[in-house]
């Protein structure tokens, strides 16, 4: 299990996926933000959490081929499951390295990105557990849907529209306050259904 | 002596029948070609052996053990398909250190790369190796267990002349050690194995 979080966050960090472009990534999706609405701060406070939340939607569709896609174009897969004992490992594995690779840097970069929008510490608080319990949910979701579609390759727009709408409950919740029970709800659900779905789609996989 | 023996394997891909009562059998240090026509079931065959289609009827049996039913059947083969594990955006380098963290062994890229003759290109770009040089290193996964059995799919494709004999000598060296090899081919090599199927009849 180990080894293949590592192999993961040693391939992410080697090709194009490192803390840096990650966290560049939030960054730029925000400083968007004032050349489109202008510089009143009251307007960017209640725009900074939507926006955050875009952010890290997108950041997970757009990266969710990395998750077994890839892999099971060059072949990698055929080896994973080989040398893992149950798929189930693998599954959390995956969840693991990925949630690491491309939400993390936006943990990081968090509080750095609130003192631009002059936001005090409580309101940031409550965005980052939101966000953060969250986040896990949203992986969950995007693995399954790449394993089930392991060999539908360059769909990304036909896997957001399966992502997408079962995205909207965290989007729902996590933009409301006090609401993180409710996320962590919705994450501990999506993760009974993931591992289920996942696990289901990677022994299909040797059928295909 | 160990054996792997195929009883009445019948095998579906989609709605097709492609392996229709297939019977072999094969003792270690032996080698096993299997010949057929595109489509033919070659693939089908190593991915059923190597227990990633699991849909089968019939029985495959190692050591006298199914090996659908064997928990330590996963580190008794190798399977070398047609997928090369290799990340074009990665150094040579670099991919065999994913390698290493996937088989959790790890062994210097120089000995690896050596034997085919290829320690030049250990720090080019996997996108800048041709087909044939991929392939050999893509072989080099062998290295990094050890099993008795070798599932080579289609292992001689882009290979040339030298490395081809290097591949054979390697097989051969296997078989000494009791190690059992199946290899396909839809193609005349002109090659000799101890044993030899052919999926079209």
């Amino acid at each position: 299990m180990y080894n293949l979080i590592l192999r993961d966050l040693y391939l992410a960090l080697y090709s194009s996926a490192n803390f840096f472009y990650t966290s560049s990534f939030f960054i730029l999706i925000l400083v968007l933000l004032p050349f489109i609405f202008g510089t009143s701060i009251d307007q960017l406070q209640l725009l900074f959490k939507g926006i955050l939340w875009i952010g890290l939607s997108l950041s997970i569709i757009l990266t969710m081929e990395r998750i077994f896609n890839t892999d099971y174009e060059d072949g990698s897969l055929d080896i994973i499951l080989q040398k893992n004992s149950s798929l189930e490992i693998i599954v959390i594995s995956k969840y693991i390295s990925h949630w690491v690779v491309y939400c993390l840097p936006l943990f990081i970069i968090l509080p750095l990105l609130s003192l631009l929008f002059y936001l005090n510490t409580s309101d940031v608080f409550a965005i980052f557990l939101n966000l953060l319990l969250g986040s896990f949910g949203m992986i969950f979701i995007a693995t399954f849907v790449s394993a089930l579609t392991l060999a539908a390759k360059r769909t990304i727009f036909l896997k957001a529209i399966i992502m997408i709408p079962l995205f909207v409950p965290f989007v729902i919740f996590g933009s409301g306050d006090n609401s993180w029970l409710i996320l962590l709800a919705l994450s501990m659900l999506s993760f009974v259904v993931s591992i289920y779905v996942s696990t289901y789609g990677l022994r299909l996989y040797g059928e295909s | 002596m160990k054996e792997l023996r195929i009883e009445d394997l019948n095998c579906y891909r989609g709605s097709h029948l492609v392996l229709k009562r297939l019977n072999f059998s094969i003792n270690s240090g032996e080698t096993l070609l299997v010949r057929g026509d595109n489509g033919s079931g070659k693939t089908t065959l190593l991915r059923a052996l190597s227990n990633y289609i699991r849909s089968y009827e019939g029985n495959i049996y190692f050591d006298e053990l199914k090996t659908k039913e064997d928990h330590k059947y996963k580190n008794k083969f190798t399977f070398i398909g047609q997928k090369n594990s290799l990340k074009d955006n990665l150094s040579v380098k670099k991919n065999l250190k994913l390698w290493e963290f996937l088989y959790n062994r790890k062994i210097s890229p120089i000995e690896i790369l050596s034997e085919f003759n290829l320690s030049q290109l250990i720090d080019d770009d996997v996108s800048s190796l041709s087909d044939g040089q991929r392939k050999c290193i893509s072989i080099q996964k062998l290295r990094f267990s050890e099993s008795m059995l070798w599932f080579l799919d289609e292992p001689f494709v882009f290979l040339d002349e030298k490395n081809s004999k290097i591949l054979m000598k390697k097989i051969e060296n296997f078989n000494k050690k009791n190690g059992i090899v199946i290899v396909t081919t839809n193609i005349d090599l002109g090659l000799k194995f101890q044993k030899e199927i052919n999926l079209n009849v």
